[in-house]
């Protein structure tokens, strides 16, 4: 298996054994381009990467070689009459799978992008940009960014996707209209009205992809968790985790009662609470939630895409270089050294 | 014809060419006809904020400036980053 792993600068491919005990660092790749997120689409393997730089803009490129040479998608960019520029590109999402070559893409200004030819061409979803709520969101610290995708695998139509700081959105209709789903789930930092239809910080959204009606999201104001394709939330993190505010989310395809989180102390001071980097997991649907220590004493951050997840194990990549995986109840260090990690992507070895 | 001459992460986009000759009019058409327009201009074919275009020592502030013949185009990324 290997981790693809997306830093500030450059990509690299983290290579486990099947016990996942020993890893090799390759890399690094696409240097000088700050990769936001990257992935493998599971329908032919080839590798996407949102990558930015300060001066030349955001974009995609595609690697069909496991990651040693890739290809820039060229022309991404927003319509005229939206008077937006994109600024950045923060997630990838393989299509449905009964869509070979769709993908979607979500970037700053809180934008979606689709492409139904394996990344080589964009069009902007309609939807999203000319949503009636826009007036109503606002930047978060990382930007105005769609940076959570997640979808039905039971239905092709049926989507959801996070927007910092707008909240929660779902379509049921391939991405026509969307529909925001943020019914419990507050936004804190509202002093006048903290449980609005828009305008919430979600972090992190994942449906379970055996269990599509249920959803789970880190928030700014709490983790959160809805049976019901996103109708309602309910708060999960009065049950024993140190702090509501964090932003990475994994979860076990195996069992849609499970999930892992790691707290940060707050959003005034973004580091691992209590001066290490605590991985709480739950089994109960967030009923009760375990503490297991990756590294002490550390004062570090796991962003929204650093963590992830395959059959085996459990995989974080902290802002101070490090990657760990999780596995039958031990943390083995996967990585160390590389550059600030933003995103980590569990996925087989091309 | 005009030369122009790609910082290393341009030229790497571009498949390791750093220098292009090119016969352009202008200093839009030069750069648009490069393999990184698109990471040079934004999608409404404004020059990014931090790229910096000079054309024989000169920063060039206006792409409908005439290019002669012999013009050497440099492109220089704004120095940030850390």
């Amino acid at each position: 298996m290997q981790l693809l792993v997306g830093t500030r600068k450059g990509f690299f491919s983290v290579r486990g054994d099947d016990e996942r005990r020993s890893f090799d660092v390759a890399g690094p790749y696409l240097t000088g381009w700050t990769i936001n997120h990257a992935i493998a689409d599971p329908r032919d393997g080839a590798l996407y990467a949102c990558t930015n730089n300060w001066v030349y803009g955001g974009t995609v490129h595609r690697s069909e070689d496991g990651g040693e040479t890739w290809e820039r998608t060229e022309g991404l960019g927003l319509p005229e009459d939206s008077e937006l520029k994109l600024a950045s590109t923060w997630h990838l999402e393989p299509g449905h799978p009964s869509q070979p070559g769709t993908l979607w893409l979500g970037g700053e200004p809180g934008v979606l992008f689709r492409s139904d030819d394996s990344g080589a061409t964009w069009e902007v979803n309609r939807g999203v940009l000319e949503h009636p709520t826009r007036d109503r969101w606002q930047p978060g610290a990382g930007g105005l960014i769609c940076h959570s995708i997640t979808l039905d695998p039971t239905n092709a139509d049926r989507l959801w996707i996070g927007i910092s700081a707008a909240g929660v959105f779902r379509t049921e209709d391939g991405g026509a209209t969307w529909q925001p789903a943020n019914t419990g789930t507050e936004a804190c930092f509202l002093p006048d009205d903290p449980f609005p239809e828009v305008g919430q910080c979600v972090h992190k959204l994942l449906a379970h992809p055996g269990r599509p009606d249920r959803l789970w999201q880190q928030n700014h104001c709490g983790i959160y968790r809805s049976d019901d394709g996103g109708e309602a939330w309910e708060r999960l993190d009065e049950n024993g985790v140190p702090s509501p505010f964090g932003f990475a989310l994994a979860l076990d395809p195996n069992d849609p009662d499970a999930a892992w989180v790691i707290p940060e102390e707050g959003a005034e001071n973004r580091v691992t609470c209590n001066g290490r980097i605590g991985i709480y997991s739950t089994r109960d649907a967030g009923a009760s939630w375990k503490l297991q220590i990756a590294q002490e004493p550390a004062w570090a951050a796991v962003l929204r895409e650093g963590m992830s997840w395959d059959d085996r194990a459990v995989y974080a990549g902290t802002q101070s270089g490090f990657v760990y995986a999780l596995c039958d109840g031990e943390i083995v260090e996967a990585a160390r050294h590389l550059p600030p990690v933003l995103s980590v992507e569990a996925a087989p070895l091309q | 014809m005009a030369v122009v001459i790609l910082p290393g992460l341009l030229a790497a986009e571009a498949g390791g060419q750093k220098r292009f000759e090119l016969t352009a009019t202008t200093l839009r058409e030069a750069l648009s006809a490069l393999p990184v327009a698109d990471l040079l201009l934004d999608e409404r074919g404004d020059v990014r904020s931090l790229v910096h275009v000079y054309v024989d020592g000169e920063r060039a502030q206006d792409l409908a400036v005439p290019l002669v013949a012999s013009a050497q185009v440099r492109i220089v990324a704004a120095i940030a980053g850390g």
